[in-house]
């Protein structure tokens, strides 16, 4: 899933707060991941200056070339929305 | 919970994980904080930094433990990408020589078991460890003398045949076999020392020093007589054979062929003894732990050979032979009564297969890595040198 929220990104970089939410997955999970595409290539990251004064920078994250390749050809099994797992919660 | 506590939970979490994540990762540590930092919601960022904290530390905690590993065994084993296990096992298995350590190790502490749980004396204990202290000492001292070069070798070999064929006159007699000498108190029997170097080290190189040696210390192994001792040659001369048959091997197969037959016409009526001879069944009749730990220490014992076999397909002959010498020993004490090497009382065994550690090569070779797993690049491997095998 994760990859597949990197892919819907189209290129655009994603922060890793917001890419647990979209991909709903745990932090503890994500990282490690993270770390893992980041060191076969298939993930870039960069620093980003806040937008605001005061404020903390942050690390974003987009696919390279060979990530998008690698999302494309392990798309998600079952990609379940979130609102067809709250359905699924109620029955 | 207030917000100022969940606040600080949060600080002294990423704190935490940034003290532990190696070098390496130490920007990772930074974006958890800075991410959680930019979470409005308390509960949520103290959730998040936590749930991160959980995924990584146990990987910062097993990368500091295997820094401290590749301290030991050298850094340059490990690689920075695949997991701590697999790492640990690559380590271990290019390494030929370190996991030898780790199983002689392990082989004498499950033995160790086996004698407390049959009520061995403590003495017994005490040499079998005092013995592993002893051939750990030997394998540092002599891998250094080893570097001397050929010369080292050739004197090496001939030195311990004339020991077993001094052993075979001089030594201490027992129903008119002479196989043990006896120093500070203790029987050490020195073909079990000396003949698995010499028959590793023939195996690495052979000319026609190495052998002579081994020729004579076939004629000692006839002259004690030692039958286990001659099977050994033989079966490891005969791999050999199949594997680089040369004029070398051929003399040496036919003097150890000679030297077994010798064996088998004179009587050989020792009595078992206890906690060394036929400890293979007798364990399982005391109790199965104790027979699972003299099987387990017994296997342990071929296990470099076996993984060098699949991982250095240039080297095999060393590990076969290696292989082979273990293989007999073990043999010959479930059939007869001779001493359940490593795993029974004595130290000679263990004294052996520690030196026997030294004619193995110190590290697999790169081309033979080739071959393994892939999981990242693979660091180009120092070269062992030429053989140098030091004998005691």
């Amino acid at each position: 899933m994760v990859l597949a929220v990197l892919l819907d990104a189209d290129g655009q970089w994603s922060h890793g707060y917001e890419l647990a939410r979209r991909a709903d997955v745990k932090s503890g999970t994500l990282y490690p991941l993270l770390i893992r595409l980041e060191a076969q290539g298939h993930l870039e990251a960069e620093w980003q200056q806040p937008v605001e004064a005061g404020r903390p920078p942050r690390h974003a994250y987009r696919l390279t070339e060979s990530g998008v390749q690698l999302a494309r050809a392990n798309p998600p099994v079952h990609p379940v929305t979130t609102a067809v797992r709250s359905r699924q919660a109620t029955i | 919970m207030s917000i100022g506590l969940r606040r600080r939970l949060i600080d002294l979490a990423c704190r935490a994980l940034q003290a532990t994540l190696p070098t390496p990762l130490q920007a990772w540590g930074w974006a958890i904080r800075c991410e959680a930092a930019a979470i409005p919601d308390d509960s949520k960022a103290l959730l998040f930094t936590l749930g991160s904290l959980c995924g990584l530390m146990p990987r910062a905690v097993a990368s500091r433990l295997l820094t401290i590993f590749a301290s030991l065994v050298g850094d340059h084993v490990f690689r920075p990408e695949g997991s701590t296990i697999m790492n640990i096992v690559n380590a271990a298995t290019r390494r030929p020589r370190a996991l030898g350590i780790v199983c002689l190790t392990s082989a004498v502490l499950l033995g160790t078991a086996y004698m407390a749980i049959a009520g061995a004396p403590m003495r017994y204990l005490g040499v079998n460890l005092g013995a592993l202290i002893i051939g750990f000492t030997l394998l540092l001292l002599l891998e250094r003398a080893a570097r001397a070069g050929q010369g080292w070798t050739d004197g090496a070999n001939l030195l311990a045949a004339g020991a077993l064929l001094a052993t075979a006159f001089f030594g201490s007699q027992a129903d008119g076999i002479a196989r043990w000498v006896y120093w500070g108190g203790l029987a050490m029997q020195p073909s079990l020392i000396l003949l698995p170097t010499m028959l590793v080290a023939f195996s690495r190189f052979r000319n026609v020093p190495a052998t002579v040696s081994i020729v004579a210390a076939a004629v000692a192994m006839a002259l004690q007589p030692d039958r286990a001792m001659a099977a050994m040659l033989l079966i490891c001369l005969t791999a050999l054979a199949v594997m680089r048959p040369d004029r070398h091997v051929c003399a040496a197969l036919a003097a150890s062929a000679a030297s077994f037959a010798a064996t088998l016409i004179r009587a050989d009526r020792l009595p078992a003894v206890p906690y060394v001879d036929q400890i293979l069944y007798t364990s399982f009749d005391l109790h199965a732990v104790a027979g699972l730990a003299v099987l387990g220490g017994l296997m342990l014992l071929v296990v470099p050979s076996v993984i060098g076999w699949r991982r250095a397909a240039q080297s095999r002959a060393i590990y076969v032979a290696f292989g082979a010498v273990w293989f007999a020993v073990t043999l010959a004490a479930a059939l007869g009564n001779y001493p359940t090497p490593v795993v029974g009382y004595g130290g000679s065994a263990i004294i052996g297969y520690a030196l026997s550690l030294l004619a193995l090569p110190k590290f697999s070779s790169a081309n033979a890595l080739a071959t393994a797993p892939k999981c990242g690049a693979i660091d180009e491997m120092p070269t062992d040198g030429p053989l140098s095998v030091v004998l005691a």
